[in-house]
């Protein structure tokens, strides 16, 4: 057996695991699977979805009786389910719809359809799952199907009526939203819609009823036709495809609706790329970064840019712009920063924390444009413990201060009513301060026509 | 065979079949649907595509260029 221990995600499946050595990401496949993994490789099968950019790529690096190890393609931010967007969440459900009809159409078929086996990488989704695919079974049903619909086509739908807040619950099930509360959280209309009747309503009722057949009498029962297993998965792909958010489009545009002169606009974006370009900062996360406008005015090339906001509206729209300028240097994920991802799963260590991975990625510079007053003022956050936030994860950071007399900030003071004067610390003086304790500031500027200052601030050794 | 590392749900096994019927109906009177729209010409172009068929195309394959492989 090799010694390298399994990733605290990788011990489900007998298949194989997944460990990190020397920043790389390997994964051991056990005799069990190499009947599959022989015939995915020979057939051309991995290459086809390498070259597609449907499954993550790999490269054999050793092949013994006991055990032959893989290398993949190593992916710098892994982000999760509940941290997609709508559309994300789209197109991550689809590529597993394609990849099934993919599979049954060349004799495999995915053994598992959990949300957690795709990821985003250079402006795709992308299959990261590489011992998912097993021998499709003639007139076997499809195996992951109540997942697929657990992790993916239940969480849209309810997104769908809902809203995209729906996606964040996936949080708190890891193994998908049980099937029954979907069903029972969907309106009643839905009942009449073939489709959301049988995939959900009809799915919860066979559910309930055959949960206590321990002998598993309907093992035997169960045959579905290939052609059968096809509709199924094409009758999803194009409800899905149509699906969309109701709520959407609220979000209008944010730049038009700031208070800022374009002048400050242009001036801002200058001084960040001043800053970017001679300090050579390759990546960098934007917290609060709307639809990535940002991030795309930084002019000197970025490796990798991960732009985060509370709103999915927001990070959706980044999302559809990145699509339809095919940029692959973007990843939008949506980010509270008052509460991120937690880790979950099994000792807490099958998903890591939001925190755990920024830390790991560490982005050469966190750009917080417009945000300090809505977390110090709505989140009642001190100085010192935003601070400390930024301090976690990268060396440089760019921080935007609007002022006390900054309209946003007046409107935000408002809304405490009484509590107005609990916020009197609220000045920039007092954040230079608290900042002074984590942060070096190497300079400030204060920008023109607006009524906001610029900080570019190196963290104490 | 399957390793059965976790449940498939049993029900869920099951009402696939039924699933399919349905799914089977749903294809085929939409397609009709298509079709006589497409015949009576209000059929709406898709626009705003951001994602592809479910196919994955061969020339697609040939297209794409890839360094790493």
């Amino acid at each position: 057996m090799n010694t390298n221990t399994a990733h605290s995600s990788s011990f489900r499946d007998p298949s194989g695991y997944i460990y990190i050595e020397n920043d790389e990401v390997k994964r051991v496949i056990n005799p069990i699977y190499f009947k599959q993994y022989n015939a995915l490789t020979q057939s051309g099968f991995y290459k086809k979805l390498f070259k597609n950019g449907l499954l993550i790529s790999h490269q054999e690096v050793s092949n013994s009786e006991r055990e032959i190890i893989i290398k993949a393609e190593k992916i710098p931010f892994i982000t999760y389910p509940y941290e997609w967007s709508f559309n994300m969440y789209k197109e991550a459900a689809l590529l597993t719809l394609k990849l099934q009809k993919y599979s049954l159409e060349h004799g495999f078929s995915l053994k598992d359809a959990s949300a957690f086996n795709v990821t985003f990488h250079k402006g795709n989704a992308i299959f990261i799952d590489t011992l998912s695919f097993d021998f499709y079974i003639e007139n076997s049903p499809w195996r992951a199907y109540k997942q697929f619909i657990t992790h993916f086509f239940g969480p849209l739908v309810l997104a769908h009526y809902h809203g995209a807040q729906q996606l964040k619950l996936l949080s708190n099930f890891i193994d998908g939203i049980p099937v029954k509360m979907i069903s029972s959280m969907l309106p009643f209309k839905t009942k009449f819609n073939p489709l959301l009747y049988s995939n959900i309503h009809l799915l919860a009722k066979l559910e309930d009823k055959h949960n206590e057949d321990y002998k598993g009498e309907a093992k035997v029962v169960a045959s579905l036709s290939k052609k059968g297993q096809l509709n199924i998965i094409t009758s999803l792909y194009n409800y899905i495809k149509k699906l969309n958010l109701k709520e959407a489009s609220e979000w209008g545009n944010y730049y038009t609706k700031t208070n800022y002169s374009d002048n400050a606009f242009v001036q801002k974006s200058g001084i960040i790329n001043r800053w970017v370009a001679s300090n050579k900062l390759k990546t960098v996360i934007d917290v609060g970064g709307n639809d990535g406008t940002f991030v795309r005015k930084i002019e000197s090339n970025l490796d990798l840019a991960l732009v985060s906001d509370i709103d999915n509206n927001a990070v959706d729209f980044n999302y559809k712009t990145i699509k339809s300028n095919k940029e692959t240097h973007i990843l939008p994920f949506t980010l509270d920063v008052l509460s991120p991802s937690p880790a979950i799963g099994l000792n807490n260590k099958e998903r890591d924390a939001f925190i755990d991975r920024i830390s790991k990625f560490s982005p050469d510079v966190t750009l917080a444009l417009a945000v300090i007053h809505h977390i110090s003022l709505s989140g009642n956050v001190p100085f010192s413990r935003s601070a400390e936030f930024f301090a976690e994860f990268s060396k440089h950071l760019i921080i935007e201060f609007p002022k006390r007399q900054d309209s946003w900030v007046q409107r935000l003071l408002n809304n405490k009513a009484d509590f107005k004067d609990y916020f009197n610390f609220y000045n920039l003086e007092n954040f230079r301060e608290a900042y002074s304790k984590t942060f070096d500031i190497i300079e400030e500027t204060t920008i023109q026509d607006s009524k906001r200052v610029l900080f570019f601030m190196k963290i104490k050794q | 065979m399957y390793a059965l590392y976790f449940d498939p749900g049993l029900g869920a096994m099951i009402v696939q079949a039924i699933i399919a019927a349905v799914a089977g109906v749903v294809l085929f009177s939409k397609n009709l649907m298509y079709k006589i729209k497409l015949f009576l010409g209000i059929a709406k172009k898709t626009d705003d595509d951001v994602f592809d068929d479910i196919d994955i195309k061969d020339s697609d394959i040939e297209n794409k260029n890839s360094s790493e492989h």
